[in-house]
């Protein structure tokens, strides 16, 4: 025993020694690393244009949960069948800031973490471009896609020569209602009636909740300034307080409106599918909804490059959209799919609104805007809005 | 065996955990560090290293709450799961005879599925209109028009039900160790059971409390998951601070920082509570101790 004793007692400060060596020798090696760099900021690497040629190999592509076909018959293997390439597709993308943040120390070094597409939402796809992470599109090699696009995405604000993004599928964020437990649901307003105290959810994404409430209080959200912004924020800090908020949520309103733990919430238009209740329905608020586009991208360093561009074309096609657009329940971005359905006898979703919305259906409706101003302006809105989600 | 391959030996044992402790503790420490120490925004030019110090500070402003949240929430959790800990372990260990391998089994089969589908069968379990909570407003713990669901209740009942494993099984084992004709020892010397549980089987299985209350503490309070899935708005705990501020608000200095001080923060706790339930408990000298 005591001769054990001795032993740690005499080794215990070489250990010490041994293991501050280590630490200094760490230091030290990363020091001659990138110690004093900066972090992010961009890559500086110039333009890249998505380069064509033979269509073969293998390409991974990221996209939202529920944005495919299923099936042992679906798009993706479709497109297997059609062009031998073999398609490795994830659904990795929950949240346009999530999937950003994770990737983005790989984008900075010009990678893509193996992915040749991801989708990401307007404002996102935008964000990466102005930092340097996506190729931009020669036009000429996507001749599919810019002969199906419908006319109103064709100049969108935040890529009017759609230079580096392909519209995946559109949407709405409206309300989402449980018609038997608050019919009298309407306009974005009418959530934060106290006899809907402990019922409601809003989205956690800023670009949604926020815009949605300047329309209801009959403010131009693409024209809103930022203390216009904050004071909808502080609104909404209010209703967390008072209790009248329940939570915060990307897609998994869908289970609480399922349960009916929820009976009304800002929700997306397609999302009606996944929730398995038939009381619940997508609504158009009185004053307008919030439109938005997810958008294929090609990042830098995306390996594959030619099947990704056919990728983008095949979906383009109106037969293979049709099939996609049947199961996602968006609104597609492509031409005479509506055509595809009428002559498959399938009226009901030619005629679905949610799918093919009619300039009259959306005629109150804004494109999903920023906030206003400098980044610096728009990181205050996002950090206030943020404050009130960890409140 | 010469000297001084001998003296060698005791290195070599250490060599793969002190090589693992390095790459993935020391390591991702140092990047965090100097992290915390940089100032920008990832939209103007990135971050550069400038020794900011105000970051720690910045960080902890506006989040106060948050973290006497967590702390409040996991020591809660620590209290219950150790409440219902402590009588389970006490009889799988001496009361369950033949049945003591099924029983813990059961106290480990859970985690057969992972941590986040747990966690969302809860949700599903505790919805507003499910027959627990039915139950549980009949019996009058949830008031006729109150939830379950989306309350600080919820994520403390969510962090109670995912550690207790952490707290059954080393209490189990220190009980499992002891010798129980020390408890008749004490009652052949007129000791009543309550006593001789306060004054025999308490200390000797004080080893197991401690080290499963610090097995259930301690990932409690960095937890995020519970409060993200089964919390409403207003439980937010600092696990889920650092995660808005580096993936929502992309502050990653004030994010590191954040680490950094809740780190400190569980540091001193369990230091406090070391110091008060003696580190020799810990160390499992219980020997020295009878």
């Amino acid at each position: 025993m005591s001769n054990a004793t001795n032993t740690t007692r005499v080794a215990r400060p070489r250990v010490v020694l041994a293991a501050l060596l280590a630490v200094v020798a760490v230091f030290a090696i990363a020091a001659c690393g990138d110690g004093g760099d900066s972090v992010g900021g961009g890559s500086d690497s110039g333009t890249e244009v998505a380069k064509s040629g033979p269509v073969e190999g293998e390409i991974t592509i990221s996209n939202w949960p529920g944005y495919m076909d299923t099936g042992s018959r679906n798009t993706v293997a479709e497109f297997q069948d059609k062009t031998g390439v073999k398609v490795d597709y994830v659904e990795d993308v929950n949240d346009n800031a999530e999937f950003f943040g994770k990737l983005q120390p790989q984008l900075e070094e010009g990678k893509s973490g193996g992915r040749s597409i991801f989708v990401v939402t307007d404002w996102m796809a935008k964000q990466m471009y102005d930092l340097g992470y996506l190729q931009e599109i020669d036009h000429a090699t996507l001749p599919t896609v810019f002969d199906h696009l419908i006319p109103s995405l064709e100049r969108p604000a935040f890529d009017p020569d759609r230079k580096f993004s392909v519209p995946w599928q559109s949407g709405m964020t409206g309300l989402m209602v449980n018609k038997k437990l608050a019919p009298g649901v309407k306009s974005v307003n009418d959530l934060f009636d106290p006899q809907y105290k402990g019922k409601v959810t809003v989205l956690s994404e800023l670009r949604d909740t926020i815009p949605l409430m300047l329309k209801a209080d009959g403010i131009d959200p693409s024209k809103a300034s930022k203390q216009q912004w904050l004071d909808e924020i502080e609104k909404l800090g209010d209703a967390v307080d008072s209790g009248q908020l329940r939570r915060f949520t990307g897609n998994d309103y869908t289970q609480d409106m399922t349960n009916e733990n929820v009976i009304a919430a800002i929700g997306w238009s397609g999302d009606t599918s996944l929730i398995e209740n038939p009381d619940v329905e997508w609504r158009m608020p009185t004053q307008g909804c919030i439109l938005w586009s997810d958008n294929m991208v090609i990042p830098k360093g995306a390996p594959n490059t030619p099947a990704a561009l056919e990728w983008m074309n095949f979906t383009y096609e109106p037969k293979v959209q049709a099939d996609l657009a049947a199961y996602i329940q968006y609104v597609t971005p492509v031409t005479g799919v509506k055509e595809v359905f009428e002559q498959q006898g399938k009226t009901a979703l030619a005629n679905n609104p949610l799918i093919f919305p009619s300039a009259q259906f959306t005629k109150n409706c804004t494109t999903q805007p920023d906030p206003p101003g400098s980044a610096e302006d728009q990181q205050e809105v996002t950090n206030a809005f943020q404050d009130v989600i960890t409140g | 065996m010469n000297g001084a391959r001998r003296r060698l030996v005791p290195y070599g044992l250490l060599g793969p955990g002190a090589i693992w402790l390095v790459l993935f503790f020391v390591v991702p420490m140092y990047y965090m560090g100097q992290m915390a120490l940089r100032s920008g925004s990832l939209a103007t030019g990135g971050f550069t290293f400038t020794w900011e110090w105000s970051n720690f500070s910045d960080s902890l402003s506006g989040h106060e709450e948050q973290l006497v949240r967590s702390f409040l929430y996991a020591g809660s959790a620590t209290l219950i799961a150790l409440a219902i800990a402590y009588p389970l372990a006490y009889a799988i260990a001496l009361r369950a005879g033949r049945w003591k391998l099924l029983l813990l089994f059961a106290v480990v089969a859970p985690f057969f599925t992972t941590y986040l589908i747990r966690t969302i069968a809860w949700k599903t379990i505790l919805a507003d209109a499910s027959p627990a909570v039915d139950v549980l407003k009949f019996l009058h713990l949830v008031p006729e028009d109150g939830r379950v669901l989306a309350t600080g209740g919820a994520v403390i009942a969510g962090l109670t039900y995912n550690f207790l494993p952490f707290m059954i099984l080393p209490i189990y084992a220190s009980l499992e160790r002891m010798d129980v004709r020390l408890i008749e020892a004490a009652k052949d010397l007129y000791a009543s059971s309550t006593k001789a549980f306060i004054k025999v089987t308490l200390p000797i299985t004080a080893p197991g409390i401690v080290a499963g209350v610090l097995l259930t503490f301690i990932p409690a309070v960095g937890d995020y998951v519970n409060a993200l899935l089964l919390g409403g708005t207003g439980q937010a705990m600092v696990g889920n601070v650092i995660q808005s501020l580096y993936l929502q608000q992309r502050d990653y200095p004030e994010a590191a920082a954040l680490s950094f001080l809740m780190m400190a923060a569980i540091l001193v706790v369990v230091a406090v509570y070391l110091r008060l339930a003696g580190t020799g408990a810990f160390m499992g000298e219980e020997e020295e101790a009878k």
